[in-house]
């Protein structure tokens, strides 16, 4: 078990930049989540920490000690792939012994037929039948032992890739997508056998998902990555509670933030020219963007500070999510709503919204967050 | 359903048309030369016992064995006991037709060893082209070094080389180095095929590059992943490529006539059957035809047990 620690990578594939410098540090059993939209460049990044591609330049070091120019096989890192590459012409017991034979065994000793009967050979092969043996009760896939990956289902065949990656007892474990191949129910379930499992071996675990939900549900820290660069690392709390970028707030939270523009003008804070708090510290006049969660909009009668019309709803039975189309704009806002209130929510019926901007996240124009605007909340004197 | 009706005729059609010079080979294989020059007797032929006449010729005594004869014949004339020794000789030499054949066939020439000839060459050329082939072919399908593009065009030209072009000067380097009518100069040639590389290359390229990577953090070396895990998936491609190589070079006449000018020991199954050519008789189809259809023989055979993965390696299906 280890820590990694990756300063300054960048990579190029010819002209296009594909990581523009992460710098990422990992402590030792921690679980860190790589999430990002497709294309964004995790897959090359796990891909560059398990060396089966050099970065263009920066370093990665595991334990301390820099591993650049270290072959894949050196590095003791195991990875888990997307399509859970098992060797289809081997069982799964010698899928998950491949590993270990490649590293105990010498090339001789590996041969067919002979190898078996060469001295010390039969100590080691069972050790290494006891390893598989231990993985395959800790997975619970004993029972498919002698057949081959192409005779298992997708569950399965995933629980034999995590076999083969934990037989070995690495550094660290690189998961790319795990989950993304099995159907939602199969998802949830190993989710959270993946998270038992972390917590069982203590080990270091960098997982690479598209999915936010895994990433929020499994991890120590989350690191939110878009086009080539990780804009914020930060437990999942914090991500989403504070995000410190709006591209970050727009990706973490389904359905996503709803985002208004406000104007901020000689110390007060316009909403739709309505004013809706004064700030407390002096900070650039100029036009900002109000990040308001689902959940921080209220429905209220008295003294709405939006009105709009229902435009859409989606009844999840625990809650419900209603679109409102605001009055006299062309922009849409998600609310979330106790089931209690869904009678005030029909179809077409005109509602008033509400919210504490103490809930509000204010991110200027260029969308960085800016934690120094602080507001004196007093919409609650307002003019009708 | 008529359409159905036309696919299988014109499918029939095709099947007669390809098997009608199997069907002869085989058949004739069967009869007597008299049926043969007639043109009767069926499939099978008659099979009425025949007199081998080259049999009997041989045993035409002379006047030494007459004379040593002559004590088991008392009071017979020479030419009495000449007669009595034909006519045992011919009662000897009286077989069926097919029997005779084949006998024919084993005793004119030495057709076991022609056959292992045959089995030394094409198993050598096959396991060094698969030596070559594989690495080659992992190499142009999976990794990535520059110029690999032009190389593989390379590849692809050389597909376009008839091997008759090329025979000339490689008889000519052969014989610089005192090759020819040996072994070598039957095998050496053929170790790079070009048609093995493209084909194995086509077959790699669907294996997931997933799979690659994973071997490669399980600890293999390159060539451990060429042997270990694109070999074992690659077998139903492989099928295809043996067919392919073993039926050329099995068959192939062309090359071991270059190559093979002195000794018959050297000669592949096909040189085998120019002994029956042209014999002054004219007569010998039947054991020419019982040779060619012993030649064949393993080559159906090994078609028929290897058919089904056979095709799997033609259509390319790759793996999920
Ligand atoms: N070997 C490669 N050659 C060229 N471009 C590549 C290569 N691998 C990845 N890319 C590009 O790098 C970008 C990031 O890819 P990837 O890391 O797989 O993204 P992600 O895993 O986040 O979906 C993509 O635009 C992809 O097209
Ligand atoms: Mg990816």
């Amino acid at each position: 078990m280890a820590g990694l620690s990756i300063s300054s990578v960048t990579k190029r594939f010819g002209e296009t930049e594909v990581l523009k410098g992460v710098t990422l540090d990992v402590a030792d059993a921690e679980f860190v989540s790589l999430v990002g939209p497709s294309g964004c460049g995790k897959s090359t990044l796990l891909r560059i920490i398990a060396g089966l591609e050099d970065p263009t330049s920066g370093d990665i070091a595991i334990d301390g000690k820099a591993v650049t120019g270290t072959r894949a096989a050196d590095r003791n890192l195991s990875m888990v792939f997307q399509s859970y590459a098992l060797y289809p012409h081997l069982t799964v017991a010698e899928n998950i012994a491949v590993p270990l034979r490649m590293r105990s065994l010498s090339a001789v000793q590996r041969l067919p037929l002979i190898g078996p009967f060469l001295p010390g050979a039969k100590e080691q092969r069972s050790e290494i039948a006891t390893a598989v043996q231990s993985a395959t009760e800790m997975l619970e896939i004993g029972p498919l032992l002698d057949r081959k990956p192409g005779q298992l289902s997708g569950g399965q065949r995933q629980r034999v890739a995590l076999g083969r990656a934990l037989v070995r007892d690495p550094a660290a474990f690189l998961l790319d997508e795990p989950l993304s191949n099995l159907d939602a129910k199969l998802r949830v379930q190993t989710r959270a056998e993946i998270a038992q499992l972390h917590r069982r071996l203590k080990a270091t675990f960098i997982y690479v998902t598209h999915d936010q939900v895994e990433a929020m549900t499994m991890s120590d820290r989350i690191a939110v990555m878009m086009g080539g660069e990780i804009l914020q690392c930060d437990a999942p709390s914090v991500i989403y509670e504070d995000p410190s970028n709006i591209r970050v707030a727009e990706f973490i939270g389904s359905p996503k933030i709803n985002i208004l523009p406000v104007e901020l003008a000689n110390t007060e804070m316009t909403l739709f020219g309505r004013v809706l708090g004064y700030i407390t510290e002096a900070a650039q006049a100029g036009i900002y963007q109000l990040g308001l969660r689902p959940e921080a909009l209220k429905l209220t009668q008295a003294a709405p500070v939006v009105t709009g019309t229902v435009a859409h709803m989606e009844n999840l039975g625990s809650e419900v999510y209603a679109q409102i189309a605001l009055a006299n704009q062309t922009s849409r806002v998600t609310l979330r709503a106790a089931p209690a209130e869904r009678r005030n929510l029909r179809l077409g019926a005109e509602v008033g919204l509400g919210f504490s901007l103490k809930d509000g996240l204010i991110f200027d124009a260029d969308g960085k967050r800016q934690r120094r605007v602080e507001v004196a909340v007093t919409h609650e004197r307002e003019v009708a | 359903m008529t359409r159905d009706i036309w696919k299988h005729l014109i499918l029939i059609l095709g099947a007669i048309i390809v098997l009608a010079p199997f069907y002869m080979m085989l058949s004739y294989s069967f009869k007597s030369p008299g049926e043969i020059d007639r043109g009767t007797g069926g499939f099978f032929g008659a099979q009425e016992m025949m007199v081998d006449p080259r049999c009997v010729k041989l045993r035409d005594p002379n006047r030494d064995e007459i004379a040593a004869a002559a004590p088991q014949y008392p009071g017979r004339s020479d030419s009495e006991i000449r007669n009595a020794i034909m006519a045992q000789a011919e009662i000897d030499c009286s077989t069926r037709p097919v029997v005779f054949n084949y006998t024919k066939a084993f005793i004119e020439a030495p057709l076991l060893r022609y056959l292992l000839n045959g089995l030394i060459v094409t198993a050598s050329i096959f396991f060094i082209q698969v030596l070559v082939a594989l690495p080659a072919a992992y190499a142009l399908a999976k990794l990535k070094f520059w110029g690999r593009e032009a190389v593989f065009g390379l590849v692809l030209f050389c597909l376009l080389i008839p091997v008759h072009a090329i025979a000339l000067p490689l008889y000519i380097m052969l014989a610089k180095v005192g090759l020819t009518n040996t072994y070598v100069a039957l095998v050496v040639p053929w170790t790079i095929s070009v048609f093995g590389i493209f084909l194995m290359r086509q077959f790699f390229m669907t294996v997931p590059d997933d799979l690659i990577d994973a071997a490669r953090m399980d600890g293999m070396t390159e060539l451990a992943i060429v042997w270990r895990v694109m070999l074992p998936t690659a077998i139903p491609a492989l099928l295809a490529f043996a067919i392919f190589s073993i039926v050329a070079h099995w068959n192939d006449y062309f090359w071991p006539r270059i190559v093979v000018t002195g000794s018959r020991d050297l000669f592949t199954p096909p040189l085998g059957l120019r002994e029956f050519k042209g014999d002054a008789d004219g007569s010998f189809f039947g054991p020419m035809m019982a040779t060619a259809t012993i030649i064949v023989m393993p080559l159906i055979v090994a078609f028929l047990v290897a058919q089904r993965r056979f095709i799997e390696g033609i259509t390319l299906s790759g793996m999920k």
